[in-house]
This record gives structure tokens, C-alpha cells and sequence, in this order.
């Protein structure tokens, strides 16, 4: 390709592509997203702690399926 | 944050398995070249790096497209895709010639009790955790 047919894919390039205006944040986005994290409460039923108490005990009856269960994960 | 809804379902998907996937891959590599520990890591790798994470995503990516009235609580959602995905890592371990389980019959009596479990857990709380911050559901 020669330097004419660059500059015109350049051109075409410019044409095609908007310009972005005002790329710059408004303000920091950071303490929005600390608050948000705050608002997460992790409510866990019986049932899952049930199940919870369940894993360790299976692991130590049935080691051998931990590294069956890690390939799936 | 209303924009980009598969975009952003699709990244609370597949966070916890590429998390998980920094700490397998630093114990895998440490047991096969600091300990030498025989283990076929190139082989073993495929389905949890390349197939997991993003069958992940893409499961959570159904879950949004769902919406509220036609989708399954997200635990039950999650442990579904682990029927999906434990013929796909079982025809691939036989294939790559990697020994996880003895049989397909221990696998389905010990190995699939507990990843319905671990399904179910990981998705309600930890993928439904990163949902409600991403604005998923």
C-alpha cells in the first residue's frame, strides 16, 4: 500500500469513527462503589448452613473426589 | 448503569471461576515444577481455563435474558449448569486420558452430590452477590 492510499484510509478512518467528546469522569467513581459494597448483606438460610456443614464432612469421608471437584470449577 | 446487561451478566459469571482459576493454576504449577508431582497440568487445564469460566458467563447471561418471572432462583439456576457441564469435563478427562474419578458410577454417587452443592452455594451467594452489585437482577 502506498502513502496516497494510507493517507486516504486515514481520512476514511476519521470520516467513519465520531470523535469522542469530554472522555473525562465526572468524579471519582471509587466511594460509589465502597457504598454499594456496604449495602451487600450475604443472608444465608439454615439449609445453607446446612449444606455449608455438609462439605467438610464429605471431603473427609470421600477424599477422593476433591480433585474431580476442582477440574469442575 | 442501565447499559450493557449481557455485558455486565457475563463478567459477574465468570468472576469466581477465574478467581478460583489464579489460586489451581499457582497450586498446580507449584506441585508440577517445585515438587515435580506427575501430573498432566497442559491436559488437565483445558476444560476448568478455557471452557469453565466462560460457560460461567454465558449461563449468567441466560439467567438475565430469563427475567424475573421465567427464570429459576439463581442457586437452582447455577447447580443446573453443573449438569450440563460434568458429561462435557467427563468425555474430555476420558479423552485427554486424565484420571479424575475410577468411574462414571463413583462420579454420580460421590463427585456430583457435592459440586450440586458447592453449584448451588457458589451461585446464590457469591455470583448473586456480584449480580446485585452489577445491577443484573
Amino acid at each position: 500500500m502506498n502513502e496516497l492510499n494510507d493517507e486516504k484510509l486515514r481520512e476514511l478512518l476519521r470520516g467513519a469513527i465520531a470523535p469522542v467528546a469530554d472522555t473525562n469522569l465526572k468524579h471519582d467513581l471509587w466511594p460509589q462503589m465502597l457504598r454499594k459494597l456496604d449495602e451487600q448483606t450475604v443472608r444465608a438460610s439454615w439449609l445453607d448452613w446446612a449444606l455449608i456443614a455438609l462439605l467438610p464432612l464429605w471431603f473427609v469421608v470421600f477424599p477422593e473426589v476433591i480433585p474431580a471437584l476442582l477440574y469442575h470449577l | 448503569m442501565n447499559k450493557h446487561l449481557y455485558l455486565r451478566a457475563y463478567l459477574a459469571g465468570i468472576a469466581l471461576p477465574t478467581m478460583f482459576l489464579l489460586i489451581g493454576l499457582t497450586v498446580f504449577i507449584v506441585a508440577r515444577f517445585v515438587y515435580h508431582v506427575p501430573a498432566p497440568i497442559e491436559r488437565l487445564l483445558v476444560f476448568p481455563m478455557a471452557l469453565v469460566p466462560n460457560l460461567w458467563g454465558a449461563w449468567n447471561m441466560l439467567y438475565a435474558r430469563l427475567g424475573a418471572g421465567r427464570r429459576l432462583p439463581l442457586g437452582i439456576h447455577g447447580a443446573v449448569l453443573f449438569l450440563l457441564l460434568a458429561p462435557v469435563g467427563l468425555m474430555l478427562a476420558k479423552t485427554l486420558d486424565i484420571l479424575i474419578v475410577t468411574s462414571v458410577l463413583a462420579f454420580i454417587l460421590t463427585v456430583s452430590p457435592i459440586a450440586l452443592i458447592v453449584y448451588y452455594l457458589a451461585w446464590k451467594h457469591i455470583v448473586g452477590f456480584f449480580n446485585r452489585l452489577l445491577n443484573v437482577a
